[in-house]
């Protein structure tokens, strides 16, 4: 008889994503009704996972378990859901009769995400990415306009798939070489069989799957296009929730080395500074703040490996608080600018000009955003390098550290030049002020006090991360 | 088990490359995506080769979870092929730019 009580996040956003497939197939629905209950459902669903927070178990014969980092990842990728549906009062990116199917595949990719997190065998693990996936490469599809997603959704779709390959067959090596395929087994296993080279081939290519979901260095080609070329909505859920779960997924598996290998650790290094340095470089030129946030991206994932490969359980905590302050500043950043973008378009970075007179509360939170993610105290994401650089340091990877440090000076430069857009420069033509509804008021207001109270107090947070990173170890 | 472990792996690996040289070299979107399915496949063979060769049940089990994955992969990508054909009049991804 197995405990179902557990499993009720899954069912609950099973059930939304039944409520709203049904809902795309009937006719005529107001697209303000639909937003409505997105609204409704999704922050019951934040509800319900807060409270299944202190559950544990297993289920579906142990491939299954529900612990506390499990359940901080799925409170993050609720609340993930939750704000990007708060965006969704316009949605122009997106044809009105794709609505529902644009509702539906985000909660299955919650769903399929939050199964993620809780994967503790090679299956479970496979079909979760790859139901995640395949809803991702759909919502790329949908934005409206006739060339516009196809060429990104294609590419997104191509490389996801080439990834996930590479990653199965790393799968099928690990288990012909070790014959056991519970992550909890493999971590006694595979500490001791770490110098064989099949053992190492099959690692790397299994992480190669997550390395694409975290857009890592071979893999982060498809980052910008998909970043540009998808809705707006949809590329905030891409660049926080997404992110999240895979930072949740790698951490268990790179967790699986125990106190890893030369050669694993090697390699991590090597991604960490190839992909900051890479990310933060062509960020520095980038016109369109999709795209720029998309670079930046790939910089943070560069950031968050480093936390990972130190493969210690300051370092995995670390990474686990450095998800959350990714998903407030990177979700600051999409709420401006969806806002300012009122009928869908992208967003160059100048158009970004007299932002402060149009809209001072929203140039407030893009501040705040941006000299988070630039990592400037006393913002959360200062707190979250700060963690993260401390980890590295510990474990004497000081020319690691050192590299990182300048390629945060990097970051500071282009983050500075948005600042400057929004505050500093003047609009070509006198633009009208900005029609900002008080909810999304509150909602900028909210981030801006979450950013600053996470860096000023974070003890609170850096204590639930230790303490989900302790039932990895 | 007749046929030995290591010749079970080596034919994986083969049909793997086969299938990445056909989806990186080909023009064609649907010749793409079946070289993304014999990679795949390629996955199955090894899982049920370490089936074998451990006499545990829980690599074909995984095979048949590939098969039943590797469908919806299919559908979801000639979903998005149809739809981009719609749109561009051609499967060929070098006139998408």
């Amino acid at each position: 008889m197995m405990n179902w009580i557990i499993f009720s996040p899954e069912f609950y956003f099973l059930l939304v994503s039944t409520v709203f497939l049904c809902l795309s197939m009937m006719r005529r629905i107001k697209p303000e009704q639909l937003y409505f209950t997105a609204l409704v459902l999704a922050s019951v669903g934040v509800g319900v996972c807060l409270a299944c927070v202190r559950l544990t178990g297993d289920l579906f014969s142990g491939t299954y378990r529900i612990d506390l980092f499990s359940q901080v990842f799925k409170v993050m990728l609720s609340m993930g859901l939750f704000l990007v549906v708060c965006l969704c009062t316009e949605l122009e990116g997106i044809a009105k009769r794709h609505h529902p199917e644009f509702y539906f595949l985000l909660s299955a990719c919650t769903l399929a995400m939050m199964m993620l997190v809780s994967s503790v065998h090679l299956l479970t693990v496979y079909v979760a990415l790859e139901l995640s996936s395949y809803s991702l490469y759909t919502l790329v599809f949908l934005r409206k306009g006739r060339d516009r997603g196809v060429d990104a959704g294609l590419k997104y779709f191509l490389i996801g798939a080439s990834a996930s390959a590479l990653m199965l067959f790393g799968f099928a090596l690990l288990y012909g070489s070790i014959h056991v395929a519970y992550l909890v087994e493999i971590l006694k296993i595979l500490p001791k069989v770490l110098n064989r080279p099949v053992v190492i081939i099959a690692l790397i290519l299994l992480l190669t799957g997550f390395f694409f979901k975290l857009a890592v260095f071979p893999f982060h080609f498809w980052a910008p296009d998909v970043y540009e070329s998808a809705a707006n909505q949809v590329t905030t859920y891409i660049a926080t929730a997404s992110k999240v779960a895979a930072i949740a997924i790698l951490i268990r598996i790179v967790a699986l080395a125990g106190d890893g290998s030369a050669y694993l650790v090697h390699m991590l290094v090597t991604l960490s500074i190839v992909t900051m340095t890479i990310g933060n470089l062509a960020a520095v030129v980038q016109k369109d703040f999709k795209r720029l946030l998309a670079y930046s991206s790939v910089a943070h994932a560069g950031y968050v490996l480093i936390g990972i490969l130190s493969m210690s359980q300051a370092g995995y905590s670390s990474a686990i608080f450095y998800a959350l302050s990714i998903l407030m500043m990177k979700f600051t950043c999409f709420l401006v600018l969806v806002k300012v973008s009122d009928d869908g378009r992208n967003l160059d970075i100048e158009h970004l000009a007299g932002l402060h007179r149009r809209s001072p509360i929203l140039a407030m939170a893009l501040m705040m955003a941006l000299f988070g993610l630039a990592g400037i105290p006393p913002t959360i994401g200062f707190t979250g390098k700060l963690l993260i650089f401390t980890a590295a340091m510990q474990k004497g990877y000081f020319m690691l550290v050192l590299i990182a440090m300048i390629n945060v000076v990097i970051s500071l430069y282009y983050y500075l030049l948005v600042v400057r857009a929004a505050y500093l420069l003047e609009p070509k033509e006198q633009l009208p002020e900005l029609q900002v509804p008080g909810s999304i008021k509150v909602l900028a207001g909210l981030l801006i006090f979450g950013m600053v109270a996470g860096g000023i107090f974070p003890q609170y947070i850096i204590e639930l991360s230790r303490t989900a990173a302790m039932t990895l170890m | 088990m007749i046929v030995p472990y290591s010749h079970v792996i080596v034919l994986a690996g083969i049909v793997f490359l086969m299938g990445m040289f056909c989806a990186v070299t080909r023009r064609n979107l649907i010749m793409i995506l079946l070289g993304l399915e014999i990679m795949l496949n390629s996955g199955a063979i090894a899982f049920i080769g370490a089936a074998l060769r451990w006499q545990l049940l829980e690599g074909q089990a995984i095979a048949i979870f590939i098969l039943a994955i590797a469908a919806a992969e299919v559908s979801v990508g000639l979903a998005l092929i149809v739809c981009a054909y719609r749109r561009k009049g051609s499967v060929d991804p070098g006139a998408y730019n």
